[in-house]
């Protein structure tokens, strides 16, 4: 039973991580109408510099995380400039394979710039558990977890209740509308790569917090993308609790079914759930039900 | 654009693929320079082209599941593995000839790609890119996670070289031919296709779904042979790489050469066999020589700086890709066409109205 319960706390908190990284994903989709498959190499390039603004720079961990957080959106916006406006208007496998190029480029820049050797993350969220009740949890994720709620939360309502969340919105429905409406798309995508870019560092940091960085994080991207569409690709609130849901899974099936399948259940587990999605519901579970379908 | 001066009377001069003497010569010639290439050509050239031809069919078969049926395909070498482990095992546990693991091969890594093709049923566009994603990500937990009696597991598996009437190819020009062989094969096999019945649905599905089931074109089976065509081209390419490289691990068919694969048929173009065959060469040259330049640079500056020149060559690769996408999205076919159309309205400038 403690066992059951502490991998449904655990599942929790790491599926909140996903969450947050799926978001990332929600927010470029959502504003403007581009799947990122290069979103794990955006985050990675968020770590970096979270590193060189606290360790390279010398500024307080939190401090240089912030200023950190401020680079990231820029690089987001730089990016969006560079590679993805000109795009606009394009078909969706354009932009796409855009993005599997953008994975090429931010994977050699930053070798190129860090070389290829794993250097310590900072540690911006304090470290150690504590003990909740029967349950041992990390303390850095449940800060994380936190935020990812108020993060959550907050964005939701930027989308639902902001004139400025209407109109990107009103872009991620349709471009040439949204145009019609004296909508600028190319603000709207400026904005969700600047937000994009910023939650992937913020996500950088809770999941790097006091562990190594390398190129090889940009791995934990497309771990993260068979929980952005559970959610549905539109849906904030949906990313997050998608999250949860993969996490639990995961940790679930990592407490469980690890054992008889020698440790490949839990690494599989979210594409599975992924291509069973696409099989029966593929918008997600709180999509919109515009999803080009056969 | 056809050639200037000759004009269509009957179905059989449209459908031969060389329309012209010169053009016939011109094929000959070039095949003769493949054929003769081995013995003008240093060892360690041989040895790249070679596996230039392998990674020729992946892409080839690439260009017909992404190029002519339009759907994104992003776990590519997921399928090459699957050919080259099936044929690995086949060849080295149950000692069968290649031509018998060439086509195994090829059925596997098919069979193995409708699982991941079956969503293409109910949705289109970049859901269905995720789905190969998938298929990158499961396929080496997958192979590792097998009896190791199967596939070696994760230790890999070594491979017998090809045996032809009992005369083992273990020398570098005589694998150089053997692919060869194979490349021509496919090559003429997927010109081939667009100008059957299944080329001509596929390209009906990409261009216009609905229109294309009013004409009776059943969209899901096309779909899902596209998947199959595209995933047999791979698995032969899995095997013949097996036969070159002479051991398979699962470390070899990796989500990064995917996109390898992918940004080959998006240099080179994805709308014709043609375009699969320039980027492979394009972007398989240009690494080479950007490789051996680094090289170069590291043994006259140290080690320190080849530690930088081999990511910067990535990056100049992916910034190319990226501005073909922007500005030529057609890739160098583009380039090929207008360039070939000049040509043969020479001297004139353009076709009379």
């Amino acid at each position: 039973m403690n066992s059951f319960l502490q991998a449904l706390a655990s599942g929790t908190l790491t599926g909140l991580l996903y969450g947050l990284i799926a978001l990332s994903f929600v927010v470029i989709y959502r504003a403007a109408r581009i799947v990122n498959l290069a979103q794990g190499e955006v985050l990675m390039v968020g770590a970096f510099s979270i590193w060189m603004m606290t360790l390279a720079a010398g500024l307080p961990a939190l401090l240089g995380s912030g200023l950190a957080l401020l680079v990231a959106a820029l690089i987001g916006l730089v990016i969006e400039r560079l590679v993805f406006r000109p795009l606009i208007g394009r078909p969706t496998t354009t932009i796409v394979l855009a993005s599997v190029a953008l994975i090429i480029v931010l994977r050699g820049a930053s070798q190129m710039v860090f070389g290829p050797e794993a250097r310590p993350f900072p540690q911006v969220l304090p470290a150690g558990a504590f003990k909740l009740g029967p349950l041992h949890l990390n303390l850095a994720l449940t800060i994380g977890a936190v935020l990812t709620l108020i993060v959550t939360e907050a964005l939701h309502r930027f989308f639902m209740n902001t004139t400025a969340g209407l109109r990107l919105s009103a872009v991620a429905e349709d471009h040439m509308t949204a145009l019609s409406m004296g909508i600028s798309v190319r603000r709207s995508a400026a904005i969700a790569w600047a937000l994009g870019a910023l939650l992937s560092a913020l996500a950088a940091a809770i999941y790097l917090s006091g562990a190594a960085l390398d190129v090889s994080v940009a791995g934990i991207g497309l771990r993260a993308l068979p929980v952005a569409l559970l959610g549905g690709m539109e849906s904030v609130r949906g990313a997050t609790l998608a999250g949860v849901l993969v996490g639990v899974g995961e940790s679930l099936a990592a407490t469980y079914l690890d054992r008889h399948t020698s440790g490949t259940m839990s690494q599989v587990f979210p594409f599975l759930v992924m291509i069973a999605l696409m099989l029966i519901r593929p918008q997600g579970l709180f999509g919109w039900k515009v999803i080009e379908r056969v | 654009m056809l050639p200037s001066g000759v004009f269509f009377r009957d179905f059989a001069a449209e459908a031969a693929y060389l329309r012209t003497g010169p053009q016939r010569l011109a094929m000959a010639l070039f095949v003769l320079a493949l054929v003769l290439l081995p013995a003008l050509a240093g060892a360690y050239l041989v040895g790249v082209i070679t596996l230039m031809f392998v990674t020729m069919i992946a892409v080839l078969g690439l260009q017909i599941t992404v190029g002519m049926a339009g759907m994104i395909n992003i776990g590519q070498s997921a399928f090459v593995g699957v050919g080259a482990f099936v044929s690995a095992s086949l060849a080295s546990k149950l000692g069968w000839p290649f031509w018998l693991t060439l086509p195994a091969a090829a059925l596997a890594a098919g069979v193995s790609s409708l699982l991941f093709g079956l969503p293409a049923l109910r949705i289109k566009g970049f859901y269905l890119a995720l789905t190969t994603v998938a298929a990158q990500i499961i396929f080496p937990i997958g192979i590792a996670r097998l009896p190791t009696a199967w596939f070696g597991g994760s230790s890999g598996l070594a491979v017998e070289p090809v045996s032809i009437f009992g005369h083992a190819l273990l020398k570098q020009h005589e694998l150089y031919y053997f692919n060869l062989a194979f490349v021509l094969l496919f090559t003429l096999l997927a010109f081939n296709l667009k100008r059957t019945r299944v080329g001509r649905a596929l390209i009906a599905v990409r261009d216009n779904d609905i229109a294309a089931s009013v004409l009776g074109v059943n969209i899901g089976y096309y779909k899902l042979i596209a998947f199959f065509v595209g995933a047999m081209f791979a698995g032969v390419a899995g095997a013949l790489l097996g036969y070159v490289v002479s051991y398979v691990t699962t470390d070899h068919f990796t989500l990064w050469l995917s996109i390898w694969y992918i940004s080959m048929l998006i240099v080179g173009g994805m709308g014709s066999p043609l375009g699969a065959i320039f980027g492979t060469v394009v972007i398989t040259a240009l690494q080479e020589s950007l490789h051996a330049l680094g090289n170069a640079a590291a043994a006259r500056f140290g080690s320190d700086f080849g530690a930088f020149i081999f990511p910067a060559t990535n990056s100049v690769l992916g910034v190319l890709i990226i501005a073909i996408l922007v500005f030529q999205p057609h890739g160098l076919l583009t380039g090929w066409n207008t360039l070939k159309a000049a040509y043969r309205i020479w001297p004139y400038r353009h076709h009379g109205g």
